[in-house]
């Protein structure tokens, strides 16, 4: 299937829309979540020049020239970001997409650390295309790494390292996402938790969406942690004894079966004692790449099992957010070992790459104004096309482990 | 996508499934050479008796597909199919890989190698000392696979055989669509069900991304070997496919040729029902009234008015709406090879969900089987104990020529 004809919504652009009201109202998650926007400025600068000094060694004259295009596509869309033109800041969006499909390939196989940064950003500016609401700030966050993404790719040397030093910086790398993403889930629990102490039914549902994002994309080192993961994240069938069931699913019955937030505070607390626990653990582990590549097929199995029959989250029916996120992990894991499976399996490589776009375009299309529609509202023809999907993507993922 | 000149060989199969991460090993098949050549060590072979005498071996490739007049197997898997790529090239893909496992399945091979620990295992393993149990995979496309709700996906539709429709709406059907039809249908067989299983799930796992199972059946036929098998109302069932069991007799009930694509040729329809038998009322109901709804002694399987099971049936010694007679009236003949189900309890009633999969083979559907399905669905005495639940018709192609592969015909004709 031509990539060109896959009008792709990425996934992290929807985790991104989901996310947006939390960042707005918390600044640790927004300056997390994007670059300092002083760089940008110097960015913007410099890409020009490095535009003309490109020498042999670096890239290729169409990376040079996508880029270069690019850049100039990026600036136009930060101007339509500062005039809050929305109908411009869709266009630019789109086109910025066609012209990186046109070649991040070469890049992929060439730069693939460079492409990775670019993906991180492009693929949320694109989703905000399609989308009716769009978020100003997070996009301009958006724009402005783009720039700095696309500044380094046209600066970009050849990797000499060896596939174990490649893998061993996929580690680092993928260390950096899993700290990023435990400080958000700290966050955003706080915010939970909050909300649910304060009575407030409304926002604890919306809070408690944002929290699962966070916990289902690092899930499997989580799981690490010996009795953590079920102290967070336990569902009554899985408990021995129903009165020690504490954790995210508690007090989700709570809020969504039993409609009653009462003798919910002990639970509450606990969840942000566990989860302050897991970020102080976390902070400890140190990963090994087989460890990263096994996590990331545990998320598409935990994905294939219990979030496509709806057993994760009974309740709130929020199981295709909790599936996003576990693919959404998983592929950061996909995209930190790219520079790996490049040199061993360029082929495995744009199979997943394809595999991913796919699965998150189907998945986009399942976001109503917004957030991922229910899974009690999706028919049995949906849930297959999803499971159908995920099993392509699994079957793919799980060849990977062979560039340890 | 290789020519129709070269094919697929299987060193070339080889080297192509490594790369796609399902790297395969021949067992006991004899090509052990070609594994040094890939430079993966030979892991495990076939070593039993049976594996290596070959009588327990049914050739994959000659004239017709195996497993249509192939003497019953015990062990059925009928599963179905709906294409969900629109690249050929990833259909064809699929298609060679279905056809590489057959191959290798059929003489007891496996997919096994030199297992890298770290992925999972090429072949999931259940067969690995088990013989070739006279496996069987005899393939069938529906009318979907050539033009799926009007579009025609792969540039084949000119080539559907003339024959090929969902079999029409009949009197007193009760269909389930979602058991029923598809685009391509496996029929898999052989007298070890672990086999038979072993297949159709490395099939299945062969498949994902390309296309994607609808509905799977498995089925059981018992009978000592020479006799009729019998259905579970305790009746045999197939005896008319004696009379056409010579050479000319198949060329004339089951082969397809005149005015059929090519592919199509020494090809065959199969005609699916599954059809749900009442086995608690059944059995509550008189020998005498059961033979009646036949038109057959139950013991000796002789139509009423004869001495043996394959004597000349005369109509007007049965009952008019007796099956046999139904069957006879239409002067038509299809070669049956049925087997039989049971599923869950029903918590309403208790009654079992138990029946038959009705599977014939013929060259011509229109003629020979939907006029006697339509006789026999608004006239069979034997409609007050059963329900038809599902439903398929699909064209075998001819069969395969080593180095082809399945639908090679089809897709690059």
């Amino acid at each position: 299937m031509l990539k060109s004809s896959l009008s792709v919504l990425s996934l992290a652009g929807l985790l991104a829309l989901t996310a947006c009201g939390s960042n707005s109202n918390d600044p640790a998650n927004a300056g997390s979540a994007s670059p300092s926007a002083s760089s940008s400025q110097g960015a913007s600068a410099s890409a020009s020049a490095s535009t003309a000094s490109a020498s042999a060694s670096g890239p290729s004259s169409a990376i040079q020239e996508g880029a270069a295009s690019m850049l100039d596509a990026v600036k136009q869309l930060q101007d339509a970001i500062g005039k809050q033109d929305a109908a411009n800041v869709k266009t630019l969006g789109k086109s910025i997409n066609d012209t990186w499909l046109s070649f991040e390939n070469a890049v992929r196989q060439s730069f693939p650390l460079e492409y990775t940064d670019v993906e991180k950003y492009e693929m949320p500016i694109f989703s905000a295309s399609a989308y009716d609401k769009i978020d100003f700030d997070e996009l301009k966050a958006n724009a402005d790494g783009l720039t700095d993404a696309l500044t380094k790719l046209q600066n970009a040397k050849p990797t000499t390292e060896s596939s174990s030093e490649l893998l061993n910086q996929a580690v680092v790398k993928y260390q950096d996402y899993i700290a990023d993403q435990t400080s958000k889930l700290v966050t955003q629990t706080q915010a939970f938790v909050d909300a649910v102490k304060a009575g407030n039914a409304d926002q604890a549902k919306t809070e408690y969406a944002k929290a699962r994002v966070y916990y289902e994309n690092i899930e499997p080192v989580a799981e690490s942690f010996g009795d953590l993961d079920p102290k967070i994240d336990a569902r009554l069938a899985d408990v021995d004894d129903p009165n020690t069931w504490t954790g995210f699913h508690r007090i989700e019955k709570a809020l969504w079966q039993d409609n009653s937030l009462e003798g919910q505070d002990q639970y509450a607390d606990r969840l942000m004692t566990d989860v302050k626990d897991l970020q102080a653990q976390m902070k400890t582990v140190k990963l090994e790449p087989k460890a990263m590549v096994a996590g990331a097929m545990e998320l598409l199995n935990e994905a294939a099992t219990s979030k496509i029959t709806g057993e994760e989250e009974l309740y709130s029916h929020l199981d295709l957010v909790d599936l996003a996120a576990n693919v959404d992990g998983s592929k950061t894991v996909y995209l930190a070992i790219i520079p790996a499976l490049n040199e061993n399996n360029t082929d495995l490589a744009d199979k997943l790459d394809q595999a991913f776009m796919k699965m998150e375009q189907s998945l986009s299309s399942y976001v109503k104004n917004g957030q991922y529609v229910a899974y009690n509202e999706l028919t049995t023809d949906q849930i297959r096309q999803i499971s159908d999907q995920l099993s392509e993507l699994s079957n793919l993922m799980s060849q990977t482990a062979a560039i340890l | 996508m290789e020519s129709k000149q070269t094919g697929i060989t299987r060193k070339d199969f080889i080297k192509m499934s490594v790369a796609a991460g399902a790297g395969i090993a021949l067992g006991a098949s004899g090509l052990g050479a070609i594994l040094g050549a890939t430079g993966n060590t030979l892991s495990a072979s076939k070593t039993t008796a049976s594996a290596e005498s070959g009588d327990d071996v049914i050739p994959l490739y000659g004239e017709h597909q195996p497993g249509i007049i192939t003497p019953q197997q015990t062990y059925l898997y009928l599963a179905s199919f709906r294409v969900s790529t629109d690249s050929k090239s990833d259909l064809v893909s699929m298609l060679k890989d279905w056809t590489k496992f057959c191959d290798l399945s059929v003489s007891g091979g496996t997919m096994m190698t030199g297992d890298n620990p770290l992925v999972p295992p090429t072949d999931t393993g259940e067969s690995l000392d088990l013989p070739a149990s006279k496996l069987t995979v005899t393939f069938g496309f529906g009318p979907s696979f050539f033009r799926d709700g009007g579009k025609d996906r792969f540039g084949i539709a000119r080539l559907a055989p003339q024959h090929l429709k969902d079999i029409p709406r009949m009197a007193r059907d009760n269909l389930d669509p979602s058991i029923s039809g598809g685009d391509i249908v496996l029929q898999v067989c052989a007298n070890d069900q672990q086999v038979a299983f072993h297949a159709v799930r490395n099939l299945i796992r062969l498949s994902v991304g390309t296309a994607s199972l609808n509905w799977m059946q498995e089925g059981f036929a018992s009978g000592t070997p020479g006799k009729t098998p019998r259905n579970l109302f305790g009746f045999k069932d197939g005896t008319a496919n004696s009379l056409h069991d010579s050479a000319d007799g198949y060329d004339r009930i089951v082969w397809a040729g005149d005015g059929e694509p090519d592919w199509m040729k020494g090809g065959s329809y199969l005609a699916y029902r599954k059809i749900q038998m009442k086995i608690e009322t059944w059995d509550r109901t008189s020998l005498s009234d059961q033979e009646a709804t036949f038109g057959r002694f139950k013991v000796s399987g002789a139509a009423f008015g004869a001495k043996g099971e394959f004597d000349a049936v005369d109509a007007s010694k049965l009952p008019a709406d007796s099956h046999v007679a139904l069957a006879k009236q239409t002067k038509q003949q299809i070669h049956r090879r049925a087997y039989s189900y049971t599923d869950k309890v029903d918590p309403r009633t208790g009654n079992v969900d138990a029946g038959l999969l009705f599977i014939s083979y013929q060259r011509n559907p229109d003629e020979q089987f939907i006029p006697m399905l339509r006789l026999m669905q608004s006239k069979d005495a034997l409609n007050e104990y059963v329900s038809h639940v599902a439903s398929g018709m699909f064209a075998c192609p001819g069969g395969l020529r080593e180095g082809r592969y399945i639908g090679q015909n089809i897709l690059e004709a």
